[in-house]
């Protein structure tokens, strides 16, 4: 039994670690640029594509898609920040938030005319043996994407938090007039921001693409799931972002193993809903700024 | 007087009417179009009732497929399931489908933006698991057979007799959102768009608004979803999935914003799209998503509205009244008094003395004592001043007395009325009102539309009431008009009464703030630095218009200034703050050269000059 709940526990932090990359991105671009972007579902979606790409149509194997993959998305965002977002920037808050909805829905759109398949299936990058601790069993994926996605996630919060180009973007999102004056571009900010998060949805994707596949269902479930652990994060907050994405997982996985797998959804809508009702400021909020 | 009151009654009917006439041109086709006319007829409903959500109120709402579920399947079980007649399962669908609305507004409308799009998103996702899971009642994810529909023994079942139903059917449920969109409950919801503060001011409650809209809309997109059905023969939970109402929220967006007609064209012609462009089929949502993001990019109001505004170009309806009552009445600020404002009942009853009275309050923000137990008493029709450094406190006075922050300690009475408790959406009736530091006018709505706004009487209840009685063009509605063009005229924007607030310049902009708060006839307007950034003459002509307006209708004025030689000469009497204190009351001139007020302007000290 203890065993048991011990693996659904390990194997909910494995997805976890996935919805943290995911919840990541998307507060990255909302930090630096005050836009929730629906789209990142579509950027995950396109970084698994190219995960496929690099790892079965190439053949290269996973080593090089570690940095084009991210490269890759990260270009990808930024584009669509210049070449859509850009122009309606001082649209109102509906206006971008509808976009990105839209332009989510039409990369999706664009995978599927390209990719008429159902589903893409992406080998394991290791294989071997599962590690045995008394009754618990870990296999070696589980151990490839709980580090690996944590060490990419822990990456992000580093360059964004620590790095002089993470004190820029915060600079111009706190107070973009200030930012300007302090010689920070705003565009290449902004440009930048959305490069960082497109890199870290796309590294989501290169490590949800062995256990979950390439289709358009990605997209969905992936947009819903790190909007849900960015709220219960806080969606200020970078460290929210990270345990609201351990939260969501562990909770999933243990609500479908225990209760039913039609409930797995079913929870993570319920802690949106609870957290939203109750701590509408997430969990694991930033230190508050009064906006004077 | 007739040729208007008809104008009022056909500008109503029009939405349904033409979707009536759609219906009647298509009986002249054959069965496919007729067939085709019909969906479209029903998109046009449910983007008409969009419009009201999302090109009104813009709201971003996820949940079009579940509420388009609620009514097929409510119409449909009790027909399958109960042998119910096909009206009253209509009704029942449509209550079920306002209720739902209900159920996810109350706790929705809490949020805006992205969190009311996931809050809508997930209604959609658990509405769409009950359906599927539900299996002895709705079949599950293969779907339920529904029957054509039957009213008083007559089947609707060959396309001819059904698109004559939708027909009759749909300019029915065009009915109410046309009346509430194209009267005061409409620009309500226009104003919570353009200005939440501003709306709240002037007793918009912006949660109630929201919730009246989204419960509207549900359930006229329930009845459509019920009406259509079962030309779908088989209706299965997938067809209202999270795809189809993210493609219905195309039809107000690239249909148009500002208008029903948006939504109505939007809907009509979008869904038309798949069924004509068959060959096209499997790009249709791409194309879609790209001109969605063409439109917000290069026609954010909408391609419908884009070519609306190409027609307008010509003489239009209410410049045309505006110009007709330039003509008859050639007067500037005279006729304020003799005008049909509005009496306000609580302006009747001034007797009280002080008008205003802030009895040592305080309020903190963190470790900063914003204002810290300041008293300050406004008699009755006075102007009094409130000057002071920044982050002296001024605005968040003026935001303790009209309710946008609440006291720490202390008490804010209007003459003898205890304000602590009532919202700030109540205020406005009992005689107090306000302008903003930056001019916050809805930039959208006419000049006139923006005034009427300031009367009050903006709860759902009155605002649902009045659309009604300016759909019939009634004498309430007409006095109002007439009370927003004689506030106007005193403010000398009588000739902008038709454009839209936003095309004003500054100065113009910030008159129709004062004109939208005098309307009412309150007992106290609150003007937060009323001739910021604009030009000298124009502060010096807002000076001459403050002052008519104190003197003629007897409105005490408190306001906020930082340009002290209009604050002096306009108050009588003035109070200067500094950090979060008064530290000096009197007559202007004096205020000006007291000492303890150098020092906070010029850090001098009394021994210096």
């Amino acid at each position: 039994m203890l065993a048991e709940f011990v693996m659904n526990v390990i194997g909910g932090l494995k997805i976890g670690a996935i919805y943290s990359l995911a919840a990541l991105g998307i507060v990255v671009i909302y930090k630096a640029t005050r836009i929730v972007n629906f789209a990142h579902g579509a950027f995950v979606l396109a970084g698994a594509y190219a995960t496929y790409g690099v790892v079965e149509a190439l053949g290269a194997g996973y080593w090089p898609a570690y940095v084009l993959v991210p490269l890759a998305t990260g270009l990808l965002a930024a584009v669509v920040e210049f070449a859509i977002l850009r122009p309606i920037r001082r649209a109102d808050i509906f206006a971008l938030i509808t976009s990105t909805i839209f332009i989510g829905i039409g990369l999706s759109e664009f995978y599927r005319l390209i990719q008429n398949t159902e589903m893409l299936g992406v080998p394991n990058p290791v294989s071997g043996r599962p590690i045995f601790l008394g009754d618990v069993i870990i296999t070696k994926e589980q151990i490839w994407v709980f580090a690996g996605a944590l060490l990419s996630a822990l990456i992000g919060v580093v360059i964004f938090g620590y790095a002089p180009l993470g004190r820029g973007l915060r600079a111009v999102a706190a107070n973009p007039r200030g930012a300007v004056l302090c010689g920070y571009s705003i565009d290449s900010m902004n440009a930048m921001a959305w490069f960082l998060g497109g890199a870290l949805a796309g590294l989501a994707g290169v490590f949800a693409a062995p256990s979950q596949g390439v289709s358009p269902e990605l997209a969905i479930s992936m947009i819903t799931a790190g909007f849900v652990a960015a709220v219960i994060g806080g969606f200020d907050s970078l460290r929210g972002a990270l345990f609201g994405g351990f939260i969501l997982g562990v909770a999933q996985t243990l609500a479908a193993a225990y209760i039913s797998s039609a409930m797995a959804n079913a929870v993570s809508f319920l802690l949106l809903f609870a957290v939203l009702m109750w701590r509408p400021e997430g969990l694991f909020p930033e230190a508050k700024i009064r906006d004077v | 007087m007739s040729d208007e009151r008809l104008r009022a009654l056909w500008q109503v009917l029009l939405p349904g009417s033409s979707l009536f006439a759609v219906a009647i041109v298509g009986l002249l086709l054959g069965s496919y179009w007729q067939y085709v006319i019909a969906i479209a007829l029903g998109a046009a409903v449910v983007g008409g009732a969009l419009a009201m959500l999302v090109g009104y109120a813009r709201c971003i709402t996820l949940a079009t497929g579940a509420m388009l579920a609620i009514g097929a399947y409510g119409a449909a079980l009790p027909v399958v399931h109960l042998g119910a007649p096909f009206l009253a399962a209509l009704i029942f669908a449509t209550i079920l489908g306002a209720l739902a609305g209900l159920t996810l507004a109350i706790p929705g409308v809490r949020f805006r933006s992205h969190n009311l799009a996931m809050v809508t998103f997930v209604f959609q996702a658990v509405v769409i698991i009950v359906l599927r899971e539900s299996k002895a009642l709705t079949g599950g994810a293969e779907g339920i057979h529904v029957p054509p529909p039957v009213i008083f023994g007559f089947s609707f079942s060959s396309d001819a007799h059904f698109l004559l139903l939708c027909g009759i059917l749909f300019a029915l449920a065009m009915l109410p959102i046309a009346i509430l969109l194209a009267g005061p409950f409409g620009k309500n919801l226009r104003a919570i768009a353009a200005n939440e503060n501003a709306a709240r001011a002037f007793g918009i409650d912006v949660r109630r608004y929201l919730i009246a809209a989204f419960t509207w809309s549900s359930a006229v997109i329930a009845f459509a979803g019920a009406v259509d059905a079962p030309r779908f023969r088989i209706i299965d939970p997938d067809s209202y999935g999270l795809i189809t109402s993210i493609f219905t929220l195309t039809y107000p967006i690239i249909g148009g914003m500002g208008s029903i007609w948006g939504g109505l064209i939007g809907g009509g012609i979008l869904r038309l799209f798949p069924e004509l462009l068959r060959p096209l089929a499997d790009y249709i949502e791409l194309v879609l998503c790209v001109l969605v993001v063409a439109t917000l990019t290069f026609f954010p109001d909408g391609l419908a509205s884009a070519v609306l505004m190409l027609r307008r170009r010509g003489p239009h309806k209410p410049l045309a009244e505006g110009a007709a009552r330039r003509d008859s009445r050639i007067t500037k600020a005279a006729p304020l008094s003799s005008a049909t404002l509005q009496p306000n009942e609580a302006a009747n009853r001034a007797g009280e003395n002080p008008v205003l009275a802030i009895e040592r309050v305080s309020r903190s923000y963190g470790a900063l004592r914003a204002v810290d137990g300041v008293s300050l008493a406004v008699e009755r029709g006075a102007l009094h001043g409130l000057m002071g450094p920044n982050g002296a406190g001024k605005t968040t006075l003026f935001n303790l007395v009209s309710g946008f922050a609440s006291p720490e300690s202390g008490r804010v009475m209007l003459g003898g009325t205890l304000l602590d408790d009532i919202p700030i959406e109540r205020r406005i009736t009992l005689g107090i009102t306000r302008t903003f530091q930056h001019a916050a006018v809805f930039q959208r709505l006419s000049c006139l539309d923006n005034v009427v706004i300031g009367l009050g009487r903006n709860t759902v209840t009155d605002g649902t009431r009045r659309s009604l009685a300016a759909a019939l063009d009634a004498d309430s509605s007409r006095a109002e008009r007439e009370a927003g063009y004689a506030a106007l005229e005193a403010v000398g924007l009588a000739q902008r009464a038709p454009d839209a607030a936003g095309a004003l310049s500054l100065g113009d902009q910030r008159r129709l703030e004062i004109a939208r708060a005098i309307v009412s006839r309150p007992r106290i307007v609150l003007l937060d630095e009323p001739v910021s950034g604009v030009s000298a003459e124009e502060a010096n002509r807002l000076h001459a218009l403050l002052l008519s307006i104190n003197r003629e209708l007897g409105i005490a004025m408190l306001v906020i200034e930082h340009n002290i030689g209009f604050l002096v000469s306009l108050c009588q009497s003035i109070s200067v703050m500094s950090e979060g204190k008064i530290i000096a009351e009197g007559v202007g001139p004096a205020m000006v050269d007291d000492p303890r007020v150098r020092r906070v302007y010029f850090g001098e000290h009394e021994t210096t000059g």
